[in-house]
């Protein structure tokens, strides 16, 4: 008999189907695809089949298993509260572990993503040939092959400096306030490498409302594209590192302007632990883990009064895209509401199905990208609804992408991240 | 196993695409809503023409290979489970809403159509397709008009069969027919629309519906009424109507189900009572503030503890999506369930769950009941494990017991909205007489004569 550990791991949350096909209405890959193998419940069936020792991991089924973008609107929506997310990573896991990762993902998670310095460096090769490449609109460039099969695509500029090279280690809070409290900053990839003003600005921002914020050199990449894509040890090497660089910081909190990094690092204790010693470890990690948004409503309890709105957005409408990584892993949909019906000036305009996943998924849209703009292809219908002048977010993964397909669609609206709208 | 010359004219019909044989796929398409009924296909096809239905059909037919037409596999009797193998033939990707004709108060629509699409589609221009299948989120309107489904609103409304106006079908040999027609009035000849509803996808494939609609009622009242014994519960749902009100839906949750449900997610439903009806009233304003306090008086009148009338609509959806919740409350809780669909003649309702309780005793066995209490349609569901073989054993001489009393004794039939399929097939003898059976033999025999249409299923 095979060792079908990872799959065992998560045999209880796959027996709680009862094959009722709902999911398929939510599935944003069944919506295109229409097959029972795109959708959780088909997924699920064949993941069990593994676990029956009735199926193998063959080229196909890895193709099932990986079309998934991990949404989480089947879980969201599933009377019986299937887990299919857990289901699906443990199942990529196991397959991990049987077949190894593919050649690319085996250079790109291990050698480029888990070594910050290796990231860095390979980043910033790309940007000194940025200027070769042909200018779509302001400072986006199309890019290199990031990871191969990256593919053409609007991707953001790489920025001249990154985020780490600009931040200082810790930060006062402003006008010689007393400090409420400390917080551990967490930049995560994109906004180090593609959005460090971001980074400045929510450290800006802390610091007047009274937070000391404490900027740890050695924080690491929070691993969401390397343990979803089932890559468990290497996930587990980065959370151990970054649970090592806040370690001894004494901090209340840490933060972060991403919500998908702030939902993988609470997320640890779900998808990675091995023994019970790493449960607890990761278990007692995420209590301090906040997403910018929640930490600044329901934490820090801005009144609604303080957040002032930018100049440059006086007068413009917004709408709001919910993350799958705030709304559906977190929980957190109001407080970013809350953030943006207080800027005065601005007008917010909800957009149908503002909780669609915006197609990205993580590395999904490196080995789907045509099924990624199909389904962001709904999402930019509920844009267009709204007649938003900006598009507003929490998570640089979903800016991205959500860029990438206003563009693609030639429509008008900008991105932004609800942070760089505030004063 | 299919010839390579079928697969590849089969991709020549509907293209590469369409066509799956990758085993991955097989598996699935191997199952539907139901536990276990499995069975594989040989070749999944998703047609998106009735044209290329026909030609599809022609060639099983010339080659004699099963096919089992499927919509959102979420029938729970294995009626789109491939039970000789052969081709599934699935309607997913074909499901254009054609046309709302709002004069008319028709839509016509192909048959892979999500129910809930075209819900959404209808309100749009406000209208709405009654019948109200629970499983909105995941049935097409094929499937729906092949098990003649129905659901919480068949009270009032009625179920699929009244708002069919005509149906275009593709026979086992590939003719197009067309059946009924655009009108409300139809006495063309025999009434063979009404053998296809239902049909379970043994006579024909569905291409085309013409369906009957309604105008979106403009207001709605729900109350959730409070029973100390289920029984009498059962009583308050003739003693509604028969005093003049008829509401949309009347639906039944035990004490059992109550107290999954506010496990699952409390909603405040009373833990000690034995049974709740919710009903839902629909309809003008004022006629539903007036309908409300009527069944609250008579409930009352009758026996009930206490009934609550939703104030707003958020908690009026708080109560039905407990009522949904319940289904998977039960699903969650064994290792196997026989949700049976027996359904009896309202007026029988009380006698029948007494004697639910009394087989549950017999046997010592967990019956639940959370029901279409309005249309005597009660799902009484028997929980058990197949591991456990003296549970297990106990629990099939239960459901013999259930379908016995109420098929028998009192006066009702096996299946109300589920269908027949593979599950229900072993009692459809003991319940159906000889002479009618061998006329659904003769039926079959002359639309489908070499038996490729889903064989298998419903009195084979
Ligand atoms: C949680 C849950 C709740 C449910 N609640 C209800 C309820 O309240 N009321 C109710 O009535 N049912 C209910 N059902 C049962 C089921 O949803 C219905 O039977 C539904 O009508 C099936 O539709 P489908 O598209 O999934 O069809 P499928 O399951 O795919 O097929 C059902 C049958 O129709 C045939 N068929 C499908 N499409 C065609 C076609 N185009 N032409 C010819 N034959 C075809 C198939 O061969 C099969 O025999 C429920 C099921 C679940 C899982
Ligand atoms: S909605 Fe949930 S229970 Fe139903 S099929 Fe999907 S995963 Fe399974
Ligand atoms: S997580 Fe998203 S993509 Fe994956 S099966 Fe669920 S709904 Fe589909």
């Amino acid at each position: 008999m095979k060792d079908l550990k990872e799959l065992k791991k998560i045999e209880q949350f796959s027996d709680q189907c009862m094959k009722c096909g709902f999911c398929s209405f939510f599935c944003p890959v069944y919506q295109e695809e229409k097959m029972e193998t795109s959708v959780a419940r088909g997924k699920n069936f064949l993941i069990k089949e593994v676990l029956a020792g009735r199926q193998e991991f063959t080229p196909e089924m890895g193709d099932i298993i990986g079309k998934c973008l991990l949404c989480k609107r089947c879980a969201a929506n599933c009377p019986s509260k299937t887990q299919i997310d857990r289901v699906v990573v443990g199942a990529r896991a196991q397959m991990v572990k049987e077949k190894g990762l593919g050649a690319i993902k085996n250079f790109a998670f291990r050698k480029v993503m888990a070594n910050r310095k290796a990231f860095g460096k390979y980043a910033r090769l790309m940007q000194k040939f940025q200027w070769m490449m042909p200018t779509t609109e302001g400072k986006i460039k199309h890019l290199p092959d990031f990871v191969k099969g990256l593919g053409k695509r609007n991707f953001p500029a790489l920025s001249k400096t990154f985020l780490r090279d600009q931040v200082k280690p810790v930060y006062k809070p402003q006008n010689g306030q007393q400090a409420k409290m400390r917080v551990g900053f967490f930049m995560g990839c994109a906004m180090d490498f593609v959005y460090p003003e971001l980074g400045l600005k929510i450290i800006d921002f802390l610091t007047r409302h009274g937070v000391e914020v404490v900027v740890p050199e050695d924080q690491n990449c929070c691993g969401a594209a390397i343990y979803f894509s089932g890559d468990l040890e290497t996930g587990r090497m980065l959370a151990d590192l970054n649970i090592k660089a806040y370690k001894d910081l004494n901090v209340d909190y840490i933060v972060t302007g991403c919500g998908t990094c702030s939902s993988t690092l609470k997320d640890y204790q779900k998808y990675l632990p091995d023994n019970e010693d790493q449960l607890q470890r990761y278990t007692e990690f995420e209590k301090k883990i906040k997403d910018s948004t929640e930490f600044i409503i329901d934490i820090l309890k801005v009144p609604p009064e303080e957040f002032k709105l930018k100049k440059e957005f006086e007068g413009k409408t917004a709408t709001w895209h919910d993350p799958c990584h705030l709304i559906r892993y977190q929980n957190i949909k109001d407080q970013p509401r809350a953030i943006l019906k207080a800027l005065k000036g601005l007008k917010f305009v909800e957009m149908p199905n503002a909780d669609l996943c915006c197609g990205m998924g993580g590395s999904f849209s490196v080995y789907h990208y045509d099924l990624t703009k199909k389904i962001a292809l709904k999402k930019m219908d509920g844009i267009k609804a709204t007649g938003a002048d900006i598009v507003v977010t929490a998570c640089p993964g979903c800016m991205i992408n959500l860029l990438d397909n206003v563009l693609l669609n030639k429509m008008p609206q900008k991105v932004h991240h609800l942070l760089e709208l505030v004063e | 196993m299919l010839k390579e010359s079928v697969i590849s004219e089969l991709q020549k019909i509907v293209g590469k695409d369409n066509v799956l044989t990758a085993p991955e796929a097989l598996k699935a398409y191997s199952y539907d809503g139901t536990t276990s009924w499995i069975h594989e296909p040989d070749a999944v096809v998703f047609p998106t023409t009735t044209d290329e239905v026909s030609r599809i059909m022609k060639l099983a037919n010339a080659e004699k290979i099963p096919v089992t037409p499927r919509g959102g596999g979420t029938n729970v009797s294995g009626g789109s489970v491939p039970w000789l193998g052969g081709i599934v033939m699935t309607m997913t990707k074909f499901n254009k809403i054609l046309r709302v004709d709002k004069e008319n108060l028709t839509a016509t629509v192909e048959p892979g159509v999500v129910l809930q699409d075209l819900t959404m589609r209808l309100a749009k221009d406000g209208l709405f397709f009654p019948p109200d299948p629970q499983s909105f989120l995941g049935a097409t309107m094929g499937g729906i008009i092949s098990e003649n489904a129905g659901g919480p609103a068949g009270v009032k409304y009625g179920v699929t069969k009244q708002y069919i106006l005509g149906i275009e079908v593709v026979l086992a040999n590939g003719d197009i027919i067309h059946l009924g027609g655009r009108t409300l009035k139809n006495v063309v000849g025999y009434d063979l629309l009404h053998i296809f509803i239902s049909g379970e996808g043994t006579l024909g494939v569905i291409t085309k519906a013409e369906l009957k609609l309604n105008p979106l009622p403009q207001a709605r009242k729900t109350l959730c009424v409070v029973y100390d014994d289920v029984a009498v519960a059962g009583e308050g749902v003739f003693r509604v109507l028969e005093n003049g009100v008829i509401p949309c839906k009347i639906e039944m949750i035990d004490n059992w189900v109550i107290n999954r449900i506010e496990e699952m997610m409390p909603i405040g439903l009373p833990k000690d009572a034995d049974a709740c009806l919710l009903f839902e009233v629909d309809g003008m304003p004022e006629v539903v503030e007036k309908e409300a306090e009527k069944i609250a008086e008579i409930t009352k009148k009758y026996g009930a503890k206490e009934a609550r009338i939703a104030p707003n609509q958020d908690e009026a959806n708080k109560y039905w999506l407990a009522r949904r919740a319940g289904f998977a409350a039960v699903f969650g809780k064994a290792k196997q369930v026989f949700a049976e669909d027996v359904t009896v003649p309202r007026g029988n309702i009380p006698a029948f769950i007494k004697k639910i309780r009394e087989i549950a005793k017999t046997f010592d066995v967990e019956i639940v009941v959370l029901g279409h209490a309005g249309d005597g349609n009660l799902h009484p569901a028997v929980l058990t494990d197949p591991a456990n073989k003296d549970h297990y054993e106990r629990a099939l001489k239960a459901v013999d017991a259930i379908i016995e009393s109420a098929a028998v004794e009192f006066g009702g039939v096996l299946s109300g909205e589920h269908g027949i399929g593979l599950e229900k097939k072993k009692f459809m003898r003991k319940v159906t007489e000889p002479a009618v059976i061998n006329m659904m033999k003769g039926i079959k025999a002359l639309i489908d004569p070499n038996n490729i249409m889903n064989p298998g299923k419903i009195w084979e």
